[in-house]
């Protein structure tokens, strides 16, 4: 019996030692902290999907400078701890120039420290908080900031003539910087923010929230969610009987939010980033997907994540395989690059600018909002 | 006033669900003197082997999946016992909540594992609850109350009334009495984990019918299952049924003052106050 642990140790250490030598330097390795497990991996698997579909279509072209590119998955687990410890994974022991950052702007806030102390770059494909790339030069995203979207959803609650509405928000990052931006906004147009309830995050009961938010009836309330804290909290609402018009974010923009909270979700509305979906550019992504999936369901914030590993290959190619020559290409080859998701073009701060659209759910269906 | 109703209730709701998972806590604790951190696990392994039951392949209705997942979240509690407690019987307490812990997070990730950590649910029409006083009550939440009661019922009439469950308290009081007096203590501490497990199974099922599914669900339930056994003193069942749904109203009517934001705080401050206070109230004879 002790034999065969020793024979099994010793294959596994020289498996271990092996591996990363007969692999090495045959490719660009890109790491990718992303969430596989835990609270929001139902975000995660989605954008494996997108940026392996992404990886597949560089890789057929030839790749990056000569070399395929290579995405190293590592598990961040939903939260901020295993967020650092992923990314430090990746900089110390795979060594990579640049990573493909957890999702969450808490999570993401968490990690950006430390990929901007090694100089290594890294991006965020669906962080929204404002304060998300303060953490340094390293640190990009390709999705708009909530400063863009708070107004958006203050927008909305005017134009639809809700001019008292209690907001309820997760208690995280993205919910606090999302909801102070709204606040702001709605409060210089003339608005009245009743109530602000904010709420933690995975949770399986919401009831008191929704109470506390529901008091006095109010004809709308915002409500700053994401699919599973939105999917528990719509249906507790409906079955309170809780008649109001909610107004979201665009985190909860999901098919999922559907296929968890069915009809309790028919009928809200929300504010989301958009981009053409009749691109030459938009039409081919969605003909690859199809292609490669079967299906033409795009996870929420799949497009961002298809960009952002195009905007990534062509930056080590232009800069080279290092960090800083990908951060400095990464603002060349961005200028005036239309992806699927429109214009990618850096800003100072490094995060790009959008449109916004309104979204509803009808007949199970997410569709765009029409008044 | 509907606000503050609807409140009550649902701090009710909340409280039965705790008192459920507190009183299998506390059988073990009373029987075994340490605390099961894998309780919390019994309680979403309960749930999930319902779901199991009731989805494809097998797609049985509820009352007779009930059966099978009872019985398995039983034999999962002796198994828990039988392989990583009884090897430590002699041990000291730190030894056995470590296990407990490990034992924890093993069938946490099992079920991650299993059943991936989306969130998922039986799979029910969601249905508007009716109005009764303004409130809104739906089936499942009666259902919640009434199962309550029948398992506190049902609790006591064992505990007081069967030969296995005077022994049961006997050898709470104090094993080493209770074996020169001859009671049978394995047979006894088996007894308790069979409870205990039940208590676990049907409330998981409770809470999953109520809210969802989730691995994490007994780990953030378990906290304030213990924060009720705290308050009710340790090791007295009636006492964690007490404190459950105290626990609850004090959660559910507390947000009435302050922030949402510091609901989980209440049976938190509530737990450190009586660890700093001990008040001779709560500490006083076992049962």
């Amino acid at each position: 019996m002790k034999k065969i642990f020793y024979v099994l140790f010793t294959l596994l250490g020289v498996s271990l030692i092996l591996a990363p030598v007969a692999k090495a330097q045959d490719t660009y390795k890109i790491g990718a902290a992303i969430a596989l497990s835990g609270s929001i991996a139902v975000y995660g698997e989605g954008f494996k999907k997108a940026i392996d579909l992404a990886t597949e279509e560089i890789n057929g072209k030839g790749g990056a400078k000569g070399k395929k590119i290579e995405i190293l998955y590592e598990d961040n687990k939903s939260t901020p701890k295993d967020c650092v410890t992923a990314v430090r994974k990746l900089i110390t022991v795979d060594k990579v120039p640049v990573i493909i950052g957890p999702a969450a702007s808490s999570n993401f806030m968490a990690a950006a420290p430390v990929a901007q102390e090694s100089k290594v770059v890294m991006l965020s494909a669906q962080g929204a908080a404002p304060a998300l790339t303060k953490a340094g030069e390293y640190i990009f995203r390709v999705f708009p900031s909530d400063v863009l979207q708070g107004k958006g959803i203050s927008d909305l609650c005017l134009q639809l003539k809700y001019m008292e509405v209690p907001i309820m928000y997760v208690n995280n990052d993205w919910g606090l910087g999302l909801k102070n931006v709204f606040v702001e906004n709605f409060k210089k147009a003339g608005g009245k923010v009743t109530d602000e309830i904010p709420y933690d995050e995975k949770k399986t009961d919401y009831r008191t929230e929704l109470i506390r938010a529901t008091k006095g009836n109010p004809k709308a309330v915002v409500n700053l969610t994401y699919i599973v804290e939105g999917s528990v909290m719509f249906k507790q609402a409906y079955e309170m009987g809780i008649n109001t018009q909610w107004i979201c974010g665009s985190a909860a923009k999901a098919p999922k939010l559907v296929e968890l909270a069915g009809k309790a979700v028919e009928g809200i509305i929300g504010t989301y980033p958009v981009f053409s979906q009749e691109t030459k550019d938009y039409q081919a992504f969605r003909s690859l997907w199809m292609k490669k999936y079967g299906d033409a369901k795009i996870p929420i914030f799949g497009e961002y994540n298809y960009d952002m590993v195009h905007l990534i290959a062509r930056a080590i190619d232009q800069g080279g395989y290092t960090s800083d020559g990908i951060r400095k290409a990464l603002f060349e080859v961005a200028k005036g690059y239309r992806g699927v998701t429109g214009d990618k073009t850096f800003d100072q701060d490094r995060g790009v600018g959008s449109e916004y659209g309104v979204w509803t759910v009808k007949d199970g269906q997410i569709i765009d909002y029409k008044k | 006033m509907t606000f503050l109703l609807q409140s009550i209730f649902n701090g009710l709701l909340a409280g039965c669900i705790y008192a459920l998972f507190a009183m299998g806590l506390t059988l073990i604790y009373g029987v075994l003197n340490f605390v099961n951190f894998a309780h919390g696990e019994l309680i979403m392994w309960g749930a999930y082997f319902l779901y199991l039951f009731m989805e494809s392949p097998l797609g049985l209705p509820l009352p007779i999946a009930l059966i099978p997942a009872l019985c398995l979240t039983i034999l999962l509690g002796l198994s828990m016992d039988r392989f990583a407690f009884k090897p430590l019987r002699q041990a000291n307490r730190l030894t056995l909540l470590i296990t407990a812990l490990g034992l924890s997070f093993f069938l946490r990730n099992g079920a991650q594992l299993f059943w991936g950590a989306e969130l998922r649910t039986y799979g029910f029409e969601i249905k508007r609850g009716w109005k009764i006083f303004n409130i809104s009550i739906t089936t499942n939440q009666i259902a919640i109350i009434l199962t309550t009661l029948v398992c506190i019922a049902v609790v006591y009439l064992l505990l007081h009334r069967s030969r296995i469950g005077k022994s049961m308290r006997a050898v709470s009081d104090n094993l080493e009495l209770a074996r020169v007096a001859g009671i049978n203590t394995r047979r006894t501490i088996r007894f308790a984990w069979i409870m205990s497990s039940s208590l676990a199974c049907i409330g998981g099922i409770l809470l999953a019918l109520d809210t969802n599914l989730q691995p994490g669900m007994g780990m953030i339930n378990l906290v304030k299952a213990f924060a009720a056994i705290l308050l009710g003193g340790v090791g007295n069942i009636w006492g964690a049924l007490l404190g459950g749904i105290v626990i609850g109203f004090a959660e559910n009517l507390g947000v009435l003052i302050i922030s949402t934001g510091y609901k989980d705080a209440i049976a938190f401050g509530i737990m450190v106050l009586l660890l700093l206070l001990k008040p001779p109230i709560l500490y006083g004879s076992q049962d």
